[in-house]
């Protein structure tokens, strides 16, 4: 195989513009897996990826294709697509020549076409602009053509149409590819470097790397040294997906596939880091190496306390496979034993609780998810705090920053307003719009990051009629009045509660709360006083009062077994409680410190 | 010593709350039925000596004569106790000399009467009807007839009904003089009447009210509350229905009834037709240690006294406090423990399962 046959592209796109169906459609005309063995959309392998529409982990799998005489390998590498894993998406991007965008030929340019775009070209990708669906009855090719020319500077005769769906032009876009992307640079005879994109942990293998070799070769056998961590392990088998695997003796200049190499520690095997070989070793890095850190924190732990042990092993499985996932042990006087876990983002906050629940089925509490702060003490020191409860008593802080975003929010003309109101009730900072065409437009605005970790997406969806689409890249801290704010149920601070607010919103966002959890929090034996405060001052307070029925009134021979099925049902309802002092506390409540309105 | 009950499921009228089994009354299925809560009482009736015997339903007393008759010498086939207690259910409109006089004959020695209330909005919900006057010719009637230990029933947060009409309900009820009252909210249950057009119970506040003014009204009046919803002057305690609440074994014959003897929980056919063809049984369950120790839980602490600890060491040879997590709940002054008792606090009563859950 010659290597100036190499093709190394990604496809890019907004969620649900079909850029899994189109990747399925290419793995079937290229011959890599036939009609029988296809399952729909094949490279998403975790069932939360499928229900989602979703990429989470990436792959990379190896394509032949015959083109005017000649074979061609092809190196599809997916990319998680959400912006929590913008760092992953930069890197697997980093492993390609060129980047094939699908625009849905119905929706038009979104928020994250926008942001996949621009991680592509700072790549310096050759982008392959894709109008997709095009069989679809509400298709308007022209329009998304125009936005394509208009917005992002294509060519009209650039532009592929096809269907992922029924297969229309995914020949052309193959070929397109070959023609287009350029063959990686190869350099056989340099020191060996080979990017890390992506890792995965085997039960049998260890960890997986994916890598893409730039500069030399890596053999079965050879040592292999991480420059990051300069750990050194021997190469026990190279290969590819095809997607089924396939196993080499080697990975030259311009390829990709995997290596393992008895690696039991995910956490030495970095996404962004360089590989060499001690036989032929290089000791610089290539460019765009970043640790990765943890953006959202939160606490879990089991309702059942017994279940500790079991969340242990849980997280450090889904560990195993997610060395972006940083966990350490947690107490709180409310739920005893749990783990603060550290996130890259909500969604993949969201995909780990649920997948503690789903495949490990644990029942756990989540506590209110909380962004890094940096707080600056009177004594001059500066420390990062990820959890309210860190927060260090007020006397001693100076002033707090806070994590701050910018967005891009794409919306048709008319959602300008609500869009703006929406921003400023989150504090937002307007930085400006950019016009799409006459009847869309992307607004910038500075948000705190612990905003959208509330219930922003929700408010968006809604206020936009689920026409906006959203995205965003951090853009540095800033200072803010923030204060942490209480809560108490029975007189006693419950800390699991606790969250941090900024000044001027605390008496709404209290008021709020104690609402919602005067809904959701059932009538006990007694009168239960529910107050948010700062400090010592309380700022919100509500009462749920006492319980007042209860009971079989009647019971008699023929009820008894019935009355303990009553009982038993109740029972039932009782388990998914927690009880924090003497109060019980459905979990629900720890989730509705979120909602920001009632 | 057995305690036995039968069911009666005939009546002529079917109240809209009612979700006991019961059947329309019909002539024709009378006879046969008596014929066969006969032989299924001569199945597994072993003789024993019978301390408490309940006739309810339905309505055991819209029978004929005659049918009383053949009922008469089904009763006959139990050897009673010395002191036994023989209740029979009344309908107050059915109460006449001629039924009391059965009665008596039959060795019945307590009367229950479902009176329910004497407020004629009230009674029109429940689909019943009586007055005040009639009621009080009735009872004088019973008294007549000897019969000095009597129960009335009266039920409470009918939809639409305020403090000032149960306390009225309440006033009539006394003058009756009745030696056991039992009280009940209104419970709308599946596949009755209420369910099928929808009542709505009153608020809980409102129903807590009537039951704390039925409570200390009574006790005012010299009846001990003895259970959540049952009160009786000093000595007239229903024997047969404490058995149930001391987790005690019992016979249940007839449609629909259930029973627990030798350690098994059994339920009859509630279908009229398979129990007329002789298939008696529905259901039938070993009650687990476990089980036995919970159901002693949720039945005794619905007598105001509660639970003797030293009895229920005796039976199960544990302790309570071993078995259950009684301590914190007592720490809580959720459940009390004095004279060798644990009952609930009476204040908690009407929201007794909240506790019950924490405990079993």
């Amino acid at each position: 195989m010659e290597q100036k046959n190499i093709r190394n592209f990604s496809i890019i796109a907004h969620i649900d513009h079909g850029k899994s169906t189109l990747a399925d459609r290419i793995l079937e005309i290229t011959g890599a897996l036939d009609k029988r063995e296809m399952k729909d959309q094949i490279l998403d392998n975790m069932d939360i990826e499928r229900e989602r529409g979703i990429t989470i982990k990436l792959n990379a799998v190896e394509l032949k294709y015959r083109y005017k005489g000649e074979e061609y390998i092809l190196h599809l590498i997916d990319t998680p697509g959400h912006v929590d894993f913008s760092y992953e998406v930069s890197r697997s991007l980093a492993a390609c020549e060129s980047a094939v965008l699908v625009v849905d030929a119905a929706q038009g340019i979104e928020a994250q076409t926008l942001a996949n775009l621009y991680l592509a070209l700072d790549n310096d990708l050759t982008i392959i602009p894709v109008i997709n669906k095009i069989d679809l009855p509400n298709a308007d090719i022209p329009k998304v053509k125009r936005e394509l020319i208009d917005v992002l500077g294509f060519k009209d005769d650039e532009i592929v149409l096809c269907s992922g769906k029924t297969g229309e032009g995914v020949t052309d876009l193959i070929e397109a590819i070959i023609e287009r992307t350029p063959a990686p640079k190869i350099n056989n005879e340099a020191p060996t470097r080979a990017l890390i994109f992506d890792s995965y942990y085997d039960a049998y293998r260890g960890v997986v790397v994916s890598v893409k070799v730039v500069d030399g070769s890596i053999k079965v056998k050879d040592r292999i040294k991480f420059l990051a961590t300069n750990e050194e392990f021997e190469v026990v088998e190279v290969g590819v997906n095809t997607p089924k695997i396939a196993l080499r003796d080697e990975l030259v200049s311009g390829e990709v596939g995997w290596i393992s190499a008895a690696i039991k520690d995910i956490e030495g095997v970095k996404v962004g880091d360089t590989i060499t070989v001690t036989r032929n070793e290089a000791f610089t890095q290539l460019d765009g190496y970043k640790p990765m850190k943890p953006m959202v924190y939160s606490g879990l732990f089991p309702i059942e306390p017994n279940k500790y042990e079991s969340l242990k092993e849980a997280l450090e499985k889904l560990k195993l496979n997610d060395a972006s996932l940083s966990i350490e042990p947690e107490t709180s006087d409310a739920l005893g034993f749990g783990f603060r876990c550290g996130f890259l983002g909500l969604l993949h906050m969201d995909v780990i609780e649920e997948r503690i629940r789903r495949e490990f089925g644990i029942d756990i509490i989540a506590t209110s998810p909380s962004v890094i702060y940096h707080v600056n003490l009177t004594n001059g020191d500066k420390i990062e705090v990820d959890s309210p409860n860190k927060m260090p008593d007020r006397a001693s802080i100076k002033s707090i920053e806070e994590p701050y975003i910018r967005t891009n929010i794409l919306v048709p003309t008319n959602f300008i307003g609500p869009i703006m109101t929406l921003c400023q009730d989150k504090r937002g900072i307007f930085d400006n719009t950019e016009y799409i065409d006459q009847t869309r437009v992307n607004i910038h605005y500075f948000l705190p990051l612990s905003e959208i970790v509330y219930d922003f997406f929700d408010k968006l969806k809604s206020s936009t009629k689920g026409y906006a689409s959203f995205d965003y890249e951090l853009s540095g801290y800033k200072e803010s009045n923030l204060v942490k704010m209480d809560i108490l149920l029975n007189g006693e601070v419950v800390d699991a509660l606790s969250v941090i607010v900024h000044k001027d919103y605390a008496y709404q966002r209290g008021r709020t709360i104690v609402e919602n959890l005067k809904e959701i929090i059932p009538k006990q034996l007694f009168q239960v006083p529910i107050q948010a405060s700062i400090g010592s001052k309380v700022i919100a307070r509500e009462t749920i009062s006492a319980l007042k029925k209860n009971v079989l009134a009647k019971c008699y021979g023929g009820d008894i077994s019935r009355k303990r099925k009553l009982l038993e049902k109740q029972k039932e309802g009782k388990k998914r409680m927690k009880t924090i002092g003497k109060v019980e506390l459905p979990s629900e409540a720890f989730l509705s410190i979120l909602k920001t309105d009632k | 010593m057995a305690c036995v009950y039968i069911h009666i499921p005939f009546c002529r009228k079917i109240c809209s709350y009612c979700d006991f089994t019961k059947v329309l009354y019909n002539k024709d299925l009378v006879m046969p039925y008596l014929d066969k809560l006969s032989s299924e009482i001569e199945d597994s009736y072993e003789k024993e000596e019978v301390k408490t015997l309940y006739i309810g339903g339905g309505t055991p007393s819209c029978l004929s004569i005659e049918e009383l008759g053949r009922l008469k010498q089904i009763v006959k086939s139990f050897s009673l106790a010395k002191d036994y207690e023989f209740t029979f259910e009344c309908n107050i409109e059915d109460i006449d000399g001629d039924l009391l006089y059965e009665l008596k004959d039959m060795g019945v020695n307590r009367l229950s009467i479902g009176i329910e209330s004497f407020d004629k909005c009230k009674l029109e919900f429940m689909n019943r009807n009586a007055s005040f006057p009639d009621i009080k010719g009735k009872i004088e009637l019973v008294r007549s007839y000897g019969f000095n230990n009597i129960n009335l029933d009266l039920m409470y947060g009918i939809p639409g009904e305020k403090i000032s009409n149960l306390k009225k309900d309440l006033n009539l009820l006394l003058k009756l003089n009745p030696e056991h009252i039992s009280t009940y909210s209104l419970i709308i249950e599946e596949h009755t009447m209420c369910k099928i057009r929808n009542d709505e119970n009153i608020l809980p506040e409102e129903e807590l009210k009537m039951y704390n003014h039925i409570v200390s009204k009574l006790e005012k009046k010299g009846y001990i509350h003895y259970e959540i919803s049952n009160f009786a002057k000093p000595g007239y305690e229903s024997k047969h229905n404490l058995t149930y609440w001391n987790n005690e074994e019992y016979y249940g014959f007839g449609l629909g009834a259930t029973g627990y003897i030798k350690g098994f929980r059994y339920s009859n056919t509630k279908s009229i037709d398979e129990y007329l063809l002789g298939n008696f049984k529905d259901e039938e369950n070993l009650v687990s240690k476990t089980e036995m120790m919970e159901n002693e839980v949720m039945l005794g602490l619905r007598k105001m006294e509660g639970i003797d600890l030293q009895k229920f060491f005796d039976k199960y040879e544990v302790n309570l406090q071993d078995v259950f997590p009684v301590k914190p709940l007592v720490r809580n002054k959720e459940l009390v423990y004095k004279n060798g008792h644990i009952f609930i606090n009476p204040k908690y009563i009407y929201v007794m399962n909240e506790i019950l859950l924490k405990l079993i």
